[in-house]
């Protein structure tokens, strides 16, 4: 069993319909080893994960998977096998249950049983022994709901190795991770290699390759580029293999000329519509012209996600300040309302909130634009269809064509859907909350394209981001927020990274 | 691919065409196939009965009740809810309707036929959407589970039924009112019906195509159209022809039909409907599109008391008198009908001719198994093993597609 390679893939290639999403796999994972895999929204990674979680069983493709020297057959409809055989995995989107304690959650499905009970007790210990064994910092009997995301990602992880799991795969683990979750990850990763543990670790942030991963594997459009040592690396040869030319900048030059101020806020202050003496915002004034791009900067619960919700008239209640639309005070009590005053919103969670998955392309770019094309509530489809291509092209949306269900579509195709459904309603000023998360690198740089030329018309953006690279490149002004307030507007040209953090941690004041 | 042309003008042969448009509507090819064996089973088990005219005539006139029913039923599972009261606020309209043409109208209205029966309707059908709007408002705008709410409901109309009629059945046999359950249009107006509707749908589709081609959409080949419609046409004429050699069509199916016309074009061609099937595929989209999600839950319980009056109405004018037991579980054959027919329970997905084919299902199934003298106890069995056995196949193939 002690073979060097754990897995291997052997000239593996998976069809669907119409698609080669794996062509001609082959490489091999060294047992122990931190194995990076990164590429395009699309290049085959799900599908390989797929394949080892038995999601895809044993011929349903071609080629072999040799696992610990012997080949991998997953039968059908068993995925709790690759469990059992020591393969697990932790989602990008976590998988416990919210309402119960991290020990059962751990020991969900595999409780200790004496006499026909659960012994709570055992439960309870063993939970305490793994999380000590591997140092993860999390009370067994903590209620899942009350961690923050970095702590449930324990807990999965924790979960995985409860099974003796040999192979521990990452998919986009860090997406939704403030910096000090993502290096305490790394941490956790570190201990796990020296308990002899393989991980596969997935991920769109190369910068994270270089901090853990021994060797990483490139793919392109179902193929395997290149597979080489870390030390070898370094982040403009990977986009390089993964985009397949050169990304000379990654944030295009636009040619922006700022106008008149179009969006006002002052001093809005907000509380939390659930809890209502719980401050959301607390003081924050900017202002937004046309055909800018204004970039928000904060951390993770900074407050940025809430001030855009509110100005959309969806989430905080107003208690105090004002927000002014080309000079007129404006009090949105609904998206709605916002909509009618020219504000739009790309939302963070593009999923839940900007798309509706079971529908076709064409229904969700015309969901709001309904009005355009009917005339006494009644809709002329072919109005509607004309109108959705043009957008859809212009915008180089990637389908079959465009009655396909969104659900279908990589992370890069579903946002520009979102983007497309908001630029066909002429919007004045466009607000983007995160818009390239979980996007891959080619499809960030359309993005970015598409802002440039918005905001050349005219457009004036608001640009929410966690990579404050991302701010900086895009940005014509940055507003930094700290703890629901403004702290300082600065421009983007004389910016530097360490300041902006300063403002942004409350340890520097403007 | 060229993502620029819609799925159906791409240029493929025609037998993937063919088997791309069989795959897609997989779903309503199975129903279709449900309905066809259940017929030839009845067909062979009854030596040929189950097919006479007279027996076809009464199938979907007794269906039309909740299938009417189940038009509205369609729009509330599309956002994901359900409505449990459509049963008992039918029965408490057609009791009121009953009380209205007994105990009232002959009062205030002496020697009367017709203005009574219009009358009769009207009122039918405030009852119904003013049951709906006050149980669709709680649910909108109170936030309250809609299965809750309805479940509220369905005691409620109970007690209002056990009111009007004092443990009593009340008659609903006058002659005018009699005709919107029991009458028969004519055979030589039911051909002239037919008429206007193949010249209807004959222009329809010319028009498409004429817009298509205005449009720069390339066209599918005209046999393919003619060929959709024209299997269409013969459905309706195997049918028309059927009833016509018995009494002609029935008002209610008549009913019905015009109803299931309308509802197919408001779920396909207006915001309304747009908007209920985005609000079922995700609420929270679908707002922040700037919808009001609100008024959209609340006109559609509207719509659903609305049709819960038509069908309660037709109730009392079908059976001839108001009972204490009007419409009782008949809620549950029109869910069994919308689910049998494709709708998702999870929201969002759904059609007019998918229900419209769950609740023939059903009917038949009723029909069948009484020409059978099945004992009532074995009628539920069977029900139970085809509605779950339905949903399997269903969820099965959906499985294999993935």
């Amino acid at each position: 069993m002690d073979t060097e390679n754990i897995l291997e893939f052997k000239q593996v290639t998976k069809h669907f319909p119409g698609v080669v999403a794996l062509k001609d796999v082959s490489f091999e994972i060294r047992r122990g080893e931190i194995h990076g895999i990164c590429g395009e929204n699309g290049a085959g990674k799900s599908t390989l994960v797929k394949i080892l979680s038995g999601v895809y069983p044993h011929g349903t493709y071609e080629g072999e998977v040799i696992y610990g020297g012997e080949e991998l057959k997953l039968g059908q409809s068993s995925i709790r096998e690759a469990v059992e055989k020591g393969i697990a995995i932790v989602y990008q989107e976590l998988t416990l249950v919210p309402t119960r304690t991290v020990g059962e959650n751990v020991f969900l499905g595999k409780e200790p049983v004496e006499h026909g009970r659960i012994n709570w007790n055992k439960l309870y210990a063993e939970t305490q022994a793994i999380l000590t064994k591997y140092q993860l910092d999390v009370d067994p009997f903590a209620v899942v709901n009350n961690l923050g995301v970095g702590k449930m990602q324990m807990v999965e992880i924790a979960k995985a190795l409860s099974e003796n799991a040999q192979v521990l795969i990452l998919d986009e683990p860090t997406s939704a991770l403030s910096k000090e979750e993502v290096e305490k990850l790394m941490d956790i990763l570190r201990t796990l290699k020296k308990h002899g543990i393989t991980c596969i670790y997935i991920s769109h942030r190369l910068e994270e390759f270089f901090m853990i991963a021994d060797r990483v594997t490139v793919m392109r459009d179902g193929k395997v580029i290149t597979t080489q040592p870390t030390k070898d690396l370094d982040r403009n040869i990977l986009i390089k293999y993964m985009v397949g030319r050169e990304i000379k900048e990654r944030f295009p030059k636009g040619n922006r000329k700022p106008g008149d101020v179009i969006l006002e806020v002052e001093g809005l202050e907000a509380t939390n519509p659930n809890v209502p003496d719980r401050k959301v915002l607390d003081g924050v004034s900017f202002n937004v012209r046309k055909g800018e791009i204004l970039g928000i900067a904060g951390l993770m619960g900074s407050g940025r996600t809430e001030l855009v919700m509110t100005i959309f008239g969806e989430y905080g209640k107003i208690t105090s300040g004002s927000i002014w639309m080309k000079g007129k005070e404006i009090k949105p009590k609904s998206a709605r309302e916002a909509i009618n005053s020219g504000l739009v919103l790309v939302p963070e969670d593009r999923k839940k909130m900007g798309l509706v998955l079971i529908q076709s392309i064409i229904r969700n770019i015309s969901l709001p634009n309904l009005d355009q094309f009917s005339r006494d509530g009644i809709i002329n489809s072919y109005e509607e269809m004309k109108a959705c291509m043009q957008e859809a092209k212009s915008l180089t949306i990637k389908a079959p064509n465009l009655d396909v269900m969104v659900e279908t579509l990589s992370g890069g195709n579903q946002q520009k859907v979102v983007i497309s459904k908001w630029l066909l309603s002429n919007p004045e000023v466009l607000i983007m909350d995160d818009p390239t998360r979980g996007i891959d690198v080619g499809a960030k740089y359309e993005i970015y394209k598409l802002m440039n030329e918005l905001a050349e018309k005219g457009v004036a953006i608001i640009m929410i981001s966690s990579d404050l690279e991302e701010v900086m490149g895009m940005s014509d002004r940055i507003m930094v927020m700290c703890r629901g307030h403004s702290t300082a507007t600065l421009p983007a040209e004389n910016a530097d990274k360490e300041h902006i953090m300063a403002l942004a941690t409350g340890v520097a004041v403007a | 691919m060229d993502i620029t042309k819609p799925a159906e003008t791409q240029h493929e042969s025609l037998k993937t065409r063919f088997l791309q448009s069989v795959s897609r509507n997989i779903q309503s090819y199975i129903l279709l196939l449900a309905v066809v064996v259940i017929w030839a089973i009845f067909f062979i088990l009854t030596n040929g009965s189950f097919l006479d005219p007279q027996n076809i005539s009464n199938l979907f006139r007794q269906m039309s009740v909740t299938a009417l029913m189940t038009l509205g039923m369609l729009l509330v599972i599309l956002t994901g809810g359900i409505d449990l009261s459509v049963g008992k606020l039918a029965g408490f309209v057609s009791v009121v309707v009953a009380y209205l043409q007994f105990n009232i109208w002959f009062k205030l209205l002496p020697g009367q036929v017709v203005l009574p029966a219009i009358l009769s309707v009207i009122c039918g059908l405030l009852v119904g959407l003013l049951a709906g709007s006050v149980q669709g408002s709680i649910i909108a705008f109170g936030n309250l589970p809609a299965f809750i709410v309805t479940l509220g409901g369905m005691w409620l109309f109970n007690g209002l039924l056990l009111l009007v009629t004092q443990g009593k059945t009340i008659a609903a046999d006058q002659p005018v009112f009699s005709v919107i359950g029991q009458g028969y249009i004519p055979p030589a107006w039911g051909w002239g019906i037919y008429v206007v509707i193949v010249a209807a749908l004959v222009l329809n589709m010319f028009s498409g195509r004429r817009s298509k081609q205005k449009y720069g959409f390339p066209v599918r080949p005209l046999y393919l159209d003619l060929i959709s419609v024209g299997l269409i046409l013969v459905l309706i004429l195997a049918y028309v022809f059927s009833v016509n050699s018995y009494k002609g069509i029935p008002v209610p199916v008549m009913i019905l039909a015009v109803a299931a016309v309308i509802m197919a074009f408001v779920t396909n061609n207006t915001h309304f409907g747009r908007y209920t099937y985005a609000y079922g595929g995700n609420r929270e989209a679908t707002r922040l599109s700037g919808i009001d999600t609100k008024k959209l839950l609340f006109t559609i319980f509207i719509l659903m008391g609305g049709f819960s009056g038509l069908a309660g109405i037709v109730l009392a004018s079908y059976v001839g008198y108001g009972t204490i037991a009007a419409g009782t579980g008949y809620e549950l054959d029109v869910i069994a009908a919308c689910i049998l027919g494709g709708t998702s329970p999870l929201g969002g997905v759904g059609t007019i001719p998918g229900v419209l084919i769950g609740a023939s299902i059903i009917a038949s199934l009723t029909t069948g198994l009484q020409m059978l003298n099945v004992q009532p106890a074995w009628q539920y069995v069977v029900k139970a093993i085809i509605l779950v056995a339905a949903v399997y196949i269903d969820v099965f193939f959906k499985m294999r597609r993935k």
